[in-house]
């Protein structure tokens, strides 16, 4: 298994033989067999068995899995109102999250990057919404927001303005889970961009400069482009993230007022963990993980090719 | 002759005496998952009763209430065996007997029937027959009745301003009629005047359980088993109607209830009755008579009173103790439910603060006596509840479907309250999803008891 390299004209190592006569594919396959084992067995096969639960009668205090149904529960499914409702809030809830997430994420690393002073407190400071668990800090909004006791209503009624009902008024309950996710999520767009910006390449915006360019030219013409990679992965993680929303709807608002703020995984955990419907849970399932899936093939083909290209420009 | 007796004295002994001498490794383990805190503290002393007297080690698993039932589901799906004994809200019962997750214990109990008997009869009804078998013991109750601040209603000024305004004398309300009356003119902004005296913030007549969890549901059986009505009719369909009107009168309620109505349960309630916001309940959980007796320490000059809800009819509420099928010790098991549901037990957690289920208990005179008001001012209405209610029955209790339905019919029925939809939308959208729940129209056990 002794591998023998030696260093190319370019400078990077390069595999020339292998102890036992493995390729160079063999031996990248025996890496990822591990990992790929683990995928297998813990992702793929739990799919692969929900999908087969989504073609068959499967209520777990009726008997569990029964006969087969055919395309039932997807018809099932596709006329249930609840099921679009939940979708809407999703959509909604991600939309107006991740926008503002990304907004101010990237505008606070604008902000840390040209700061001079307390740049590492500020960073430490906004790692701690991340590295607290969602139902922990969930329970800490919830008390915020409490209408009679909590701080947020109770600073607003001291200065004379009204107290809004945060988590009962079908108005704001939505809105207001977006708020929690805003502070807790915010702070990870932020330090990606910072740790973007600080990473890119100085010259450019030397010769920028020299040229005599305006702030909003160097923003336009070299800071974002060079940034958008990160960027765009940061927005497909964090939209990956808002869509499968479970916890913060769990603690603040359990679905409520009425189903305004149901999104589609509590919906998919009432309907499985609460009726036992694993049939339509499976089947719900199944259409969010392939909406999921062509969303993302769409949205990461470009950022694909850049790595691509990027990788054969440097090869 | 003589030999054979001593013999027969000295097992008779041994039999009343049970294992006492036993080696930890002898003792037969079991499992009670059950409600992280309801009295879990209480339980475990009683645990401990129950350990002295059997050869047995009780681990008690807490669950959060929201996931009991289908955490205890799931383990009965799988037979893991990983609960002996389970703990099951009313409306589960039904649905855990049909599936055969628990033990009849019709048999066991059949030798044990002073105990059975000791069981509030509507009680017993609601929490531990179906299909004509006795599935546990209840350990617990919730029942609802109302709790009101009695000096409002006793003070001299109120009650003239209240029969100026409604003629009729302020008095615990009888019906529901008197109950939204007595919401209203108990409802007041900050700086008019309760008791002669200027609030500094608003007050409001009534708590409600409005916010997202089944407590909603429990709060409007009241009206609806009042009014005649069930939530589902003889035929395993949904009493639309009655569910509107219910909810309509609700609706109308919420007006004089706290703005925090409709995020709350039991707890919230009674942080608004003790931080001196509200005059009295709708139908709210009894045992929480301990708690909100706190109310004459933190509100001054408070004092609490205890009835029955309007109507003479509230939820039948109480945590019953099984056997799961897949128990490796099923008659140990059953000896832990009759330990728990039995007299020596029951006693004991009704002197900790809990809330027993036994009519003997609960006219226990020594539990009873004025000094133990603050846990036990309760009890003598709880007797009331029980006889107004004997012989009544809920079809929602009584189908397999109940659990689920449950579990599920707060959503329409909240999504009313809180505006999204009218009551007659939540009505009809509750009687479908119903429907769909049970294929068609709920089948319904005709001899529950």
């Amino acid at each position: 298994m002794a591998a023998t390299y030696a260093t190319a004209g370019t400078g990077r190592p390069t595999h020339v033989a292998r102890g036992g006569g493995m390729s160079d594919r063999a031996f990248a396959w025996a890496l990822i067999a591990p990992a790929m084992a683990i995928i297998l067995v813990f992702a793929l096969v739990p799919l692969g068995y929900a999908v087969m639960v989504s073609f068959r009668m499967a209520d777990l205090t009726r008997g569990g899995l029964r006969e087969f149904v055919g395309l039932d529960n997807y018809r099932t499914v596709l006329f249930d109102q609840s099921f679009w409702e939940s979708i809407a809030v999703t959509l909604k809830f991600t939309v107006a999250a991740v926008g503002l997430e990304m907004i101010l994420g990237i505008a606070i690393a604008f902000l840390l990057h040209g700061a001079t002073h307390g740049k590492t407190i500020v960073r430490s400071i906004l790692i701690l919404p991340l590295a607290t668990a969602p139902a922990v800090t969930g329970l800490f909004w919830r008390n915020l927001y409490d209408p009679q006791f909590g701080v947020i209503n109770w600073l607003l009624g001291s200065l004379g303005l009204p107290e809004p009902n945060w988590l009962g008024d079908i108005d704001i309950a939505l809105w207001s889970v977006v708020l929690f996710d805003v502070w807790q999520w915010t702070p990870f767009v932020a330090l990606i961009a910072l740790a973007g910006l600080s990473s890119l390449p100085r010259e450019p915006f030397e010769a920028a400069e020299l040229d005599g360019a305006s702030t909003w030219r160097v923003l336009r013409v070299l800071t974002f482009p060079m940034l958008a990679p990160v960027l765009f992965l940061v927005l497909i993680l964090r939209t990956i993230d808002s869509l499968r929303l479970y916890d913060a709807v769990a603690v603040l608002t359990r679905g409520g007022p009425g189903t305004v703020t149901e999104t589609m995984t509590f919906y998919l955990f009432r309907t499985g963990l609460k009726l036992f419907r694993m049939d339509y849970a499976s089947t719900m399932a199944i259409f969010f993980l392939y909406a999921l899936l062509v969303a993302s093939v769409f949205a990461l083909r470009p950022l694909l090719r850049q790595f691509t290209e990027r990788a054969q420009a440097q090869n | 002759m003589i030999r054979s007796a001593l013999l027969g004295g000295v097992a008779a002994a041994c039999l009343a005496t049970p294992a006492l001498a036993c080696e930890d490794a002898d003792r037969v383990p079991l499992t009670w998952s059950t409600i992280a805190g309801f009295y879990t503290d209480a339980m475990a002393d009683l645990v401990a009763g129950f350990e002295a007297t059997h050869c047995a080690k009780v681990n008690i698993v807490n669950i959060d209430n929201s996931q009991l039932y289908n955490k205890q589901v799931i383990e009965m799906v799988g037979a893991t065996g990983a609960y002996d004994i389970v703990t099951l809200e009313t409306s589960e019962k039904a649905d855990f007997a049909e599936n055969g997750f628990i033990l009849p214990m019709t048999d066991y109990l059949a030798d044990k029937q002073e105990l059975v008997d000791d069981v509030a009869p509507v009680l017993a009804t609601m929490t531990t027959r179906y299909n004509g078998d006795i599935w546990g013991l209840p350990y617990y109750t919730y029942t609802a009745g109302i709790i009101y601040r009695a000096d409002l209603f006793e003070d001299a000024g109120e009650k003239e301003a209240f029969k100026a305004k409604y003629g009729y004398d302020l008095a615990v309300p009888t019906d529901w009629k008197q109950h939204r009356d007595i919401a209203e003119f108990f409802t007041r902004k900050a700086g008019e005047t309760l008791k002669g005296e200027t609030l500094t913030k608003d007050f409001y007549g009534v708590g409600l359980m409005a916010g997202p969890f089944p407590e909603i549901q429990d709060e409007l059986s009241g009206p609806i088993w009042g009014a005649g009505a069930d939530w589902l009719d003889d035929e395993g369909n949904v009493q639309t109607e009655a569910v509107e009107k219910a909810l309509t009168d609700y609706i109308e309620l919420l007006k004089f209830a706290p703005p925090a109505a409709l995020t709350v349960t039991y707890d919230g309630v009674m942080n608004q009755m003790k931080d001196g916001q509200i005059a009295m309940t709708h139908g709210f959980f009894l045992d929480q008579w301990p708690n909100a007796v706190t109310t004459e320490e933190s509100v001054p000059g408070a004092k609490m009173g205890v009835a029955e809800a309007p109507g003479k009819k509230a939820y039948i509420g109480g945590f019953l103790l099984a056997v799961a099928e897949s128990s490796a010790h099923p008659e140990e098991a059953m000896d832990f439910v009759a330990y728990i549901g039995g007299p020596e037990a029951q006693k004991k957690f009704a002197a900790a603060g809990g809330t027993t289920t036994l009519t003997s208990v609960l006219n226990d005179p020594e539990l009873t006596k004025p000094e133990n008001r603050a846990k036990t001012g309760h009890f003598g209405t709880l007797l009331q509840i029980f006889q107004s209610m004997d012989g009544f029955q809920s079809n929602l209790f009584n189908t397999p479907y109940g659990a689920k339905i449950y579990n599920t019919m707060q959503i329409p029925l909240q999504a009313a309250a809180a505006g999204q939809i009218t009551p007659a939308e939540a009505a009809t959208r509750l009687t479908d999803e119903v429907a769909k729940i049970c294929g068609g129209p709920c089948p319904i056990a005709k001899d529950g008891d």
